[in-house]
Formats: C-alpha cells, structure tokens, sequence
C-alpha cells in the first residue's frame, strides 16, 4: 500500500481512471445543499465542511483547492482599501481582480456598492461568497499608488496569502500622510489662488489664505474624532467663510462676499464628484448615484455652513 | 516704475492676466494635491494639469470668445488627453491627476450664488422672487452644465483608452 500523500497527490488523482468516472457527479455533489461548503474528500462519501470551520482548514484538506475563504477577505480588504483612497469602481474591479487571481483563483466576481463589498471566487467546482464593509471614503493617493504596486507584485505570484494579508496591515499603519501644517499652508494657497480666479481683489486674498488654512485645521480634528462628515462640512464652511469674510471685510476689500465663498473651496468634493460620473459611465450606475446624492447633500451642508456665516456678517459688520 | 496695475483685480495686459490664470490654477492644483495625499515629487506633474487647464480655459474665453461650458470642456479634454500620454511617466492614478488639474475649474462661486438664491427665495417676504428665482436657477444650470462638461471632457480619453475584458 502506497503512503497516503502519495495517492492524494494531484498526479495519482489524475491518473487514476475512477476520477474521471466520477467527474460527471461531482459538480451536483459539490454544489449540493448552498455554495461555499468545502467536500473533505473527494474519494469518501460526501462529508460537507460549513463555512463557520473553513478558517481551520489547511490547504491539504480541501482537495485540490487552497482555502478560499483568506484569498476571498484579502482581495476584499484589498479592494476596501483602495475604495477608501478614493479609487473608481473600475480600479476597484481591477486590483480585486488582480489580486484574487494572482493568489489562486480561478473566477472573480465583484459587486461594488457604495459601503460594502462583495466578492465571489471559485477554484474549479468549488466557490464562497463573501461581503466586507467598506468604512468612510476619503481620498490618499500615496495608498492608492502603493496598493497597485501591490496588486501587480500580487499577480506576477511574488505573494502568498499571508504575506498579501500583511502587506497590507502595514500599507494601512504605514503609508505617509503630509502633516498638518503642510496640508493647511497648501489648503489656503489653493484656496487664495481659487480666489484669485474667481476675482477676488488682493486684500481679499490674505484673509481667505488664513481661513482656508484654519478650516483645514479644523476639519483635520474634527475628522479624526469621528465628527459626522456633512456636520463637519457645515461647521468648516461656516468657520472659514465666517473668517474670510470678517478678514476681508477689515482689510477694506470690496470682494467680501466672494472671499467667503473661496475660503470654503476647500470643501469642494472633487474626486467623489469624478467617481460619480465615471461610474456611470463605467456601468456602475448604483455606486454612481449613491456618490452623486452623497455630493448633493454634502453641498447642502456647505451652503448653510455659507448661509449662517453670510447672516452673522451681515449682522456685524452690515455689508 | 508703477506697479500698481499689478494688484488690480483685473490685470490690465492680455498676456498678464493669462499667466496670473496659470499660476493660479498651477496653485490651486497643487494645494489640492497635497490635500489628496500625493508626494511631494508629483506634485509639478499637479502644476501642470492646473496650469494647463486654466490656459486652454482662459484661450478659449477670451481668444475664442467661447461660453464658460464650452471652455471648461475644452480645458477638461485637452488635460484628460494630456494625462492619458503622460501616464507612464508620472506615479500618481490617472483618475487622480486629472481631477487636480480639473478642480481649479469648478464653478465654485456660481454653485454659492445658486444656492443662497434657492435660500433666499424661502425667506417669509422675498424682494424680487421672480429675479432671484431666474438668477439662480441660471446658476444652477451653469454649475451643472459646466460640472457635466468637465466630467465629460474628463471621462472621454479614458473611455476610449480602456477595452473592456469580460471574465
């Protein structure tokens, strides 16, 4: 009798004609009772592993097939990552893509919606179906970027699971962000040069500077404490303009109203904006009007933060 | 030599004000760049697409003496295209590079206008509602038809670089 490793081994398997007797039956037997139960052996009558246990799964037990559960979650956490650095739902589809094959599996699948994620992946009659909550949306290129390096060293098979699933705890804890500082000197920079291309007269444009610079600040902490997004927009945007406006005002400028409306520039959801018709156009047109509606109601908040700090400058100083 | 000309609100030589457009827009684009995290050696790439952008922009306004709509198509398209062949070069997403260059553009101050006029009509007594009702529904429909052609503009290099694959 030959040792067992040696008849479990994909080329004994292959040979052996019985394989290929059963081969018709096999799909009902696998696909019998919901999809995603693991058969333990392909030889011994049918033994159904459930979902809950297949985390205890070695690669050896399942067959031929590595376990699909961690390549299902590390392509998903890919994709979330990536979502959450403000990538479209094509890139999204790409890199889960990418990442789920170069680790193993045979079909990808992926419905993209605007706060959670679902994949399905098969290798061979085998398949699993999982879903991930996608967290705030923001924008981080340096992620972005560093997530497709990833997902191409991914696909050329420089990485096993384990490995993927690290990469990415550190691309997460890792991933440079500009401090403070820099962010708000480049904020109200931009800003005052917006302000510059909406006509804003030069004594103007210092107060919408310092504004821009302040609202960012602001929105910098308020984000970090897990501040509501549209709450945060209305504050920032009645801060800056209220700011700007005063600013503009005591410099003797003659564009107030207009300084206040560049200082909250800043606010200005350009990427979601971009996403949202790129998604549409791209056949997602459920994430691109869940994006769209988000931005709606995003510009509403702004306009009443816009709204208070207009009424409290007209009150004070009666422009 | 007097430079107060300068600092007026509108500069007075043609050229003059077509570079304040640039280096503004150049400014505005990296400003948005750092805030969306990109490095530091990107962010001329950034100065690029905004510098770019605002001068297809401003040619067409003053030069070709286009509408705001068609202008902001024109300066999306051409900054759209410009990534498309720059992509190799530069490592930042394309989706990314083209919205920096694009932002500078946005109708910010029509947006503002349009909706404090929506405001304004839902006050108790309002002075004017047929004029305030007509000034910002105008707005609302330049914002929307400038925000639609830079969207637009920006998605159509893309789109035709891309060839679906179905899996």
């Amino acid at each position: 009798m030959p040792p067992r490793f040696f008849l479990a081994s994909p080329w004994v398997r292959a040979a052996s004609p019985w394989v290929y007797f059963t081969r018709p039956f096999q799909n009902w037997i696998e696909t019998d009772g919901f999809a995603g139960n693991i058969r333990l052996d392909g030889n011994s009558p049918p033994t159904y592993l459930f979902m809950d246990m297949i985390d205890s799964l070695s690669p050896d037990d399942s067959g031929s097939a590595p376990a699909l559960e961690p390549m299902a979650m590390v392509a998903l956490d890919a994709g979330r990552m990536l979502m959450e650095a403000g990538a479209n739902a094509n890139s999204i589809d790409e890199i889960v893509t990418k990442v789920a094959r170069g680790l193993g599996a045979d079909r990808v699948d992926l419905r993209i919606g605007y706060a959670s994620l679902a994949i399905t992946i098969g290798i061979g009659a085998n398949g699993i179906t999982r879903m991930r909550e996608v967290g705030h949306l923001g924008v981080n290129q340096r992620l972005d970027q560093e997530l497709w390096h990833l997902a191409a060293r991914v696909s050329r098979g420089e990485l096993n699971v384990d490995q993927t699933r690290a990469e990415l705890t550190r691309l997460a804890a890792k991933t440079p962000r500009h401090s403070a500082w820099v962010m708000a000197v480049a904020v109200g920079l931009a800003c005052a040069a917006f302000g510059r291309l909406l006509k804003v007269d030069w004594a103007g444009t210092g107060p919408v500077f310092l504004a821009a610079g302040i609202g960012q600040f602001a929105r910098r902490e308020l984000l970090g404490r897990h501040t509501n997004v549209f709450v945060c927009a209305a504050f920032v945007a009645f801060l800056s303009s209220l700011l700007g406006g005063l600013g503009a005002h005591l410099l003797h400028s003659e564009t107030v109203t207009v300084a206040m409306i560049a200082s909250i520039l800043l606010l200005v959801p350009g990427i979601p904006c971009v996403n949202a018709q790129s998604d549409i156009l791209d056949g997602h047109p459920t994430l691109g009007s869940a994006r769209a509606v988000t931005v709606a109601v995003l510009l509403i908040f702004v306009a009443a933060g816009l709204w208070l700090a207009q009424v409290v400058v007209e009150r004070t100083v009666g422009i | 030599m007097d430079l107060t000309y300068l600092f007026h609100p509108e500069p007075a030589h043609p050229l003059f004000f077509f570079l304040h457009q640039i280096i503004c827009g150049a400014v505005a684009a990296m400003g948005f760049g750092v805030l969306f995290n990109i490095s530091f050696r990107s962010l001329p790439w950034c100065a690029l697409t905004g510098g770019l952008a605002l001068a297809v922009r401003s040619y067409c306004l003053s030069y070709l003496g286009w509408n705001l709509e068609g202008s902001s198509f024109a300066a999306a398209l051409i900054v759209s295209s410009a990534v498309v062949v720059l992509r190799t070069h530069v490592k930042v997403s394309q989706n990314a590079l083209d919205v920096v260059g694009c932002i500078p553009m946005v109708p910010g101050k029509f947006a503002a206008q349009a909706i404090l006029g929506m405001f304004a009509l839902t006050s108790t007594d309002p002075d004017h509602a047929t004029e305030t009702l007509t000034v910002a529904v105008q707005y609302t429909l330049r914002v929307m038809f400038t925000i639609g052609a830079i969207g637009t503009g920006l998605a159509i290099p893309a789109l035709m670089r891309r060839v679906r694959v179905s899996r």
